[in-house]
């Protein structure tokens, strides 16, 4: 499938890839893309840089969509994900009372824990996408996915939520007594709440008995909570969520690449392509080295510019070397590849311009958009 | 003036930055500088990462190795460091490793705001203290810590922790670190970025985070991969002119692309500069790569330049 019909037919587009690779620059201009193709088009980031923030004119965390200043056409949004706001709005939505909400959000761990805890930072980028699917009127959500670790953290994160609001471990957290073999029996239980008892006296923290607390105000929520992971599961391994990898010709991301697509096996989600962003131009990188220098050029510029032109011979031979790879890693074909540019785009000529490489013989003024709004 | 890395005195050097911008070149080169100027090393990384690729080690884990005179090498997973620090406490083997397989045991750990990352920095004081027939076992360890989101709640896992442990062992243990970290005289955190826009506004809001709301001895920035200077005053006009004359040789196309990327470059540095009010140390951009030969020892005489002018 080619990224055209991505665009025109899916209803979410996961851009996920390590760090630093250009993902939310490459969400942007998919973007753009779509809404020229004429989809009502969000796109979701996590934090671009300056230039590109201003471009797309959302100004601070406010957790709601903005319109953006396209020219030309084409109807896109923009929207910065704001993962505490959204953990605290779950919670306060789920929770059946406010005094009940209260006292989850209150809690002094729960700072820590929503941004620790098992992924929540990107389950929580996961939530915020459900809800505009839901709610948002749009025929597509383009998604820049969270910085993490390993880029898997995002599309894992239902799974291990859920494997984290299994009963179990939140029983034993309640009654740390649970781990033993023999749990019921006086003895068992007496040995590890007196084990427990030394540990918190060594640490000198009274943690066992406040992750306690914190896991019996939460639970009351769990029944909801694994609800709505489900859903969110459900929508990105369906046909109408589509995950675009995004990547560089880089050594550094060939392993990760590899784990990324191991972890997208695990949990059952297939990559439907890749972009490569910054690859040397051809021109540089393939074919005969020329003999001589262009003409009119004198002698020791001549030497400098064959010195400048083996160096990026140079680079781009290291850039051939990790293609091949990556690409074998990934397991999934090359949808479009991006060149090396000399300043990351800063406006919208410039998301214009991606486009124009993202999606090069397309035609951007005359596609009808199709598929249904999401 | 060149900028000042002093690196002849302290015992802990933190190397880290933005993902992808050559923490573990900046590590090992810092590694080679201090061992070419006598000094035992024991370089870490914190995760499985590249440092020992570029410093020729072979892998392993907590238990430091040898790789050269004067150099060694561990490798510290936060987990390792756990189950250590848990096994020390329970001494029970079957109930810890019980304990440790447990989620909720992971949840616990994960919920301790800064016990992986104390783990590690404690293992760094133990490496610190180590001494062996009356001497010091190293005399500075360098540190390829995570990246910054990472590296954050490692440096400021004394002041997060500490806020729920004073007393008992970890309480003191907890004091000794914070201590040993926030030393100018021992410590030297060193943030590295590379001439580009994202990466120098993090390095700018780590160096907020680490030197202003930490006090941590943060020290001149580190430039990596600056691209190189390889036209003189005047080719640039000439290129230009070559470019509207038509012209499509691959050399001019190179040229040009170098050209466009040293602007960048220069712009970043002065960014960099005026946000911190330190020029950075910059190095070079390596076109073969860091782990061709030679990469590693071009960035350790930039580097030692910037030591010796301390």
């Amino acid at each position: 499938m080619t990224l055209p019909e991505l665009l025109d037919s899916r209803r979410v587009v996961l851009c996920v890839g390590s760090g630093g690779v250009g993902k939310t620059t490459t969400a942007a201009a998919l973007a753009v893309a779509a809404a020229r193709r004429g989809r009502h088009t969000v796109v979701l980031t996590v934090d671009p840089a300056r230039r590109l923030r201003d471009a797309l004119a959302i100004g601070e965390l406010d957790g709601c969509p903005r319109r953006v200043p396209l020219q030309g056409g084409g109807r896109l949004d923009a929207m910065l994900l704001d993962v505490k706001r959204t953990f605290d709005e779950l919670v306060a939505g789920l929770a059946s009372t406010p005094e009940q909400a209260r006292r989850v959000l209150d809690n002094r761990l729960y700072q820590n824990l929503s941004g620790t805890l098992a992924g929540s930072a990107e389950y929580m980028a996961v939530e915020s996408v459900l809800r505009l699917s839901e709610t948002g009127g749009y025929d597509l959500l383009v998604v820049d996915t969270p910085p993490a670790r390993h880029a898997v953290d995002f599309l894992d994160a239902p799974r291990r939520l859920l494997a984290l609001l299994d009963s179990r471990a939140f029983s034993i957290l309640k009654d740390p007594t649970s781990i033993l073999p023999g749990a019921g029996s006086r003895i068992a239980q007496l040995v590890l709440s007196g084990v427990l008892r030394g540990l918190e006296r060594f640490t000198g923290i009274g943690l066992v008995r406040e992750i306690g607390d914190f896991v019996r105000a939460i639970e009351d929520l769990t029944g909801a909570l694994r609800a709505r992971v489900a859903q969110v599961h459900a929508l990105l391994a369906s046909e109408a969520t589509a995950l675009v990898l995004v990547t560089a010709p880089e050594a550094r991301l060939v392993g990760e690449t590899e784990e990324l697509a191991r972890a997208l096996a695990a949990v059952h989600l297939r990559t439907h392509g890749v972009v490569v962003n910054r690859v040397l131009p051809r021109a540089l990188s393939g074919g005969a080295a020329p003999s001589s220098p262009p003409a009119g050029v004198s002698r020791p510029l001549a030497a400098r510019l064959a010195r400048a032109f083996a160096d990026v011979r140079q680079l781009a031979a290291r850039q051939d070397a990790t293609l091949e790879p990556l690409l074998r890693t990934a397991g999934a074909p090359v949808l479009a590849e991006v060149p090396l540019l000399a300043t990351p785009p800063g406006s919208l000529a410039d998301l214009d311009t991606l486009v124009g490489h993202l999606l090069p013989e397309a035609d951007t003024s005359a596609a009808p958009a199709r598929g249904g709004r999401v | 003036m060149p900028a000042r890395l002093p690196l002849t005195s302290q015992r802990l050097v933190v190397v880290t930055g933005k993902g992808g911008v050559g923490k573990s070149s900046v590590a090992a080169a810092l590694a080679r500088v201090a061992v070419s100027a006598n000094r035992r090393v024991l370089a870490v990384e914190v995760g499985r990462g590249r440092l020992g690729t570029l410093l020729g080690a072979a892998p392993g884990g907590l238990e430091p190795r040898s790789v050269s005179p004067g150099l060694a090498m561990a490798t510290v997973e936060p987990e390792d460091a756990l189950a250590d620090f848990v096994h020390g406490v329970l001494r029970l083997r079957m109930l810890s490793r019980r304990l440790l397989q447990s989620t909720s045991f992971q949840v616990l750990a994960a919920a301790a705001p800064g016990l992986p990352e104390f783990l590690v920095l404690q293992k760094l004081q133990a490496w610190l203290d180590a001494r062996r027939l009356g001497r010091r076992v190293y005399d500075l360890i360098v540190v390829d810590a995570p990246a910054s989101g990472h590296s954050l709640p490692l440096l400021a896992a004394p002041s997060t922790l500490g806020a729920l442990a004073h007393l008992g062992p970890v309480g003191d243990m907890l004091r000794t670190v914070g201590a040993t970290l926030a030393d100018p005289a021992t410590t030297l955190v060193c943030l590295v970025s590379t001439p580009e826009e994202l990466a120098v506004r993090e390095t700018i809001e780590l160096h907020r985070e680490l030197a202003r709301r930490l006090g941590l001895p943060v020290g001149p920035p580190i430039m990596n991969a600056v691209p190189p200077r390889r036209f003189v005053r005047g080719d640039e006009e000439q290129i230009a002119r070559l470019e509207a004359s038509g012209e499509r040789h691959p050399w001019v196309t190179a040229a040009r692309l170098l050209l466009e990327r040293r602007r960048e470059a220069a712009a970043q540095v002065q960014a960099l500069r005026r946000a911190l009010g330190a020029a950075p140390v910059r190095l070079p951009l390596l076109y073969a790569g860091p782990e061709a030969e030679g990469g590693i020892d071009a960035l350790a005489r930039t580097l030692a330049y910037a030591a010796l002018a301390a």
